[in-house]
């Protein structure tokens, strides 16, 4: 294992003092209550970087050690993300029910068929298995995030500002790690030497910023949760079905004006 | 660079160019805005069909060109055209209407069947290209007016029926204001 370039330690340094003024935060404002996931995934990024830090710091340790446990605490990691998203999504979709059931459906759909896309693209790919994984996870995180977002922009639900940075700061750091992984496999790898501090020094950079941002959204308590108010389903029953079947005849009538255009 | 290295980089530049799209607030569409008068006063563009059909009437055309000048009469046919153009994206602006109180109705449910919004959102996506396409024909030229009494119709009754519907709804008072006033302000809001 090589010694840590100057500027990567600066900055994994910085990274280290955001992420130990957001889990306090967390305390502090007593957003921990309403997020365990999250505050439970700051510990583990704290965690993972005590546990490199001993690496670093304990050179008779075997080479399997140091292969392996960096790779092993950023899986973990990564589920926690996982569940931290997802718990900040359904936090703010609670009021919306039927939304909500919508919504990790669609997700698990993206999922499903990003990952059979990944798993056959990567196929074969040994040499690269774990930064292909690790750049599949990422990909999967952002496109299911952008679907949040998007789903969210269609049916109007307006979404509170810190789950929105909350999630803008996930979906950003996934972004990142996906161009960083594709750069350093393709271009810095083969082309450039020393090209390991470049990728640990992007990577560590990307994820300081989004503690910033994440800093910015915890700083205030999370908004309380307002109940609304969801009818039975007669309402959606009654208007409903009357809504599409007159937004149907409408579009039929607009497909017979298109025809006869076609034929006059 | 190879070719995944071209799609993942695409991708992930893609992607944060949408996040920053969508981070933004929904912009406040101004035919939301100019509509909502005409809501609130119980007139819909609709209902304006008939003189919409005479501004577009032939014997005006001809009376125009045999009384007038060809350059008169070109003239007038050109403003009324631009009349008829803005009452066509009016019909569609009913439409985007009932299309969002849709959305209001499936995001307020308890439950929302997948296929049933996947339908109602190919629907809509339909419904705009046909309409962008029939506007282009229409700008190029003459268009079929015979046709348009149809839409105007469909629409117009659409929107009487939906009234009546959501005033029956005599113990939902509030919550119909509310979906009204959410459809007037652009969101739902949480908060």
């Amino acid at each position: 294992m090589n010694e840590l370039a100057n500027s990567v330690k600066w900055v994994w340094a910085v990274s280290v003092l955001l992420q130990v003024t957001l889990f306090a935060l967390l305390f502090l404002r007593s957003n921990f209550k309403r997020l365990p996931v999250l505050t439970l995934y700051m510990a583990m990024n704290l965690g993972q970087a005590a546990s490199i830090l001993y690496l670093y710091a304990n050179r008779h340790l075997s080479a399997q050690t140091y292969d392996l446990v960096p790779w092993v605490s950023e899986a973990v990691t990564l589920v926690f993300q996982a569940l931290a998203a997802s718990e900040a999504i359904h936090l703010f979709l609670r009021p919306y029910r039927g939304i909500w059931g919508l919504t990790w459906r669609t997700l698990s759909f993206i999922c499903a068929v990003l990952l059979a896309y990944i798993v056959k693209h990567t196929a074969g790919n040994y040499h690269w298995a774990r930064l292909e994984a690790d750049r599949g996870y990422h990909l999967i995180f952002a496109c299911a995030v952008i679907g949040c977002f998007l789903l969210m922009r269609y049916y109007s639900v307006a979404v509170p500002t810190p789950f929105k940075l909350l999630l803008a700061g996930f979906c950003f750091y996934s972004c990142t790690m996906v161009l960083v992984n594709t750069v350093f496999q393709d271009m810095l790898y083969s082309k450039v030497t020393g090209y390991e501090p470049i990728w640990q020094f992007a990577s560590v950079f990307s994820f300081a910023l989004v503690q910033v941002v994440w800093l910015v959204a915890l700083y205030q308590p999370l908004p309380a949760d307002r109940r609304r108010v969801i009818p039975s389903d007669s309402l959606s029953q009654e208007l409903a079905p009357e809504i599409d079947a007159r937004l149907r005849m409408l579009d039929k009538t607009l497909a017979r004006l298109w025809k006869f255009e076609v034929r006059s | 660079m190879t070719l995944s290295f071209l799609a993942f980089s695409g991708i992930a530049v893609l992607l944060l160019l949408l996040l920053i799209v969508l981070l933004r607030d929904p912009e406040r569409h101004a035919w939301l805005e100019s509509d909502r008068d005409a809501a609130e006063s119980g007139h819909r563009h609709v209902t304006f069909f008939a003189q919409i059909r005479q501004a577009l009437s032939t014997e005006d055309h001809e009376f125009l060109a045999k009384r007038g000048s060809q350059r008169l009469a070109r003239r007038v046919a050109k403003e009324r055209r631009k009349i008829v153009l803005a009452y066509l994206s009016h019909l569609r602006n009913e439409f985007a209407r009932l299309w969002k109180l849709a959305r209001v109705i499936a995001a307020m449910s308890p439950e929302v069947a997948a296929a049933q919004e996947i339908a109602r959102f190919r629907l809509g996506v339909a419904f705009y290209l046909r309409y962008e396409l029939i506007r282009l024909k229409f700008i190029l030229r003459r268009g079929p007016i015979p046709e348009l009494a149809a839409v105007s119709e469909v629409v117009s009754t659409l929107a009487i029926r939906l009234e009546t519907a959501m005033s029956s709804l005599g113990e939902r008072a509030a919550l119909a204001a509310e979906m009204a006033s959410t459809l007037n302000r652009g969101g739902l809001h949480t908060r």
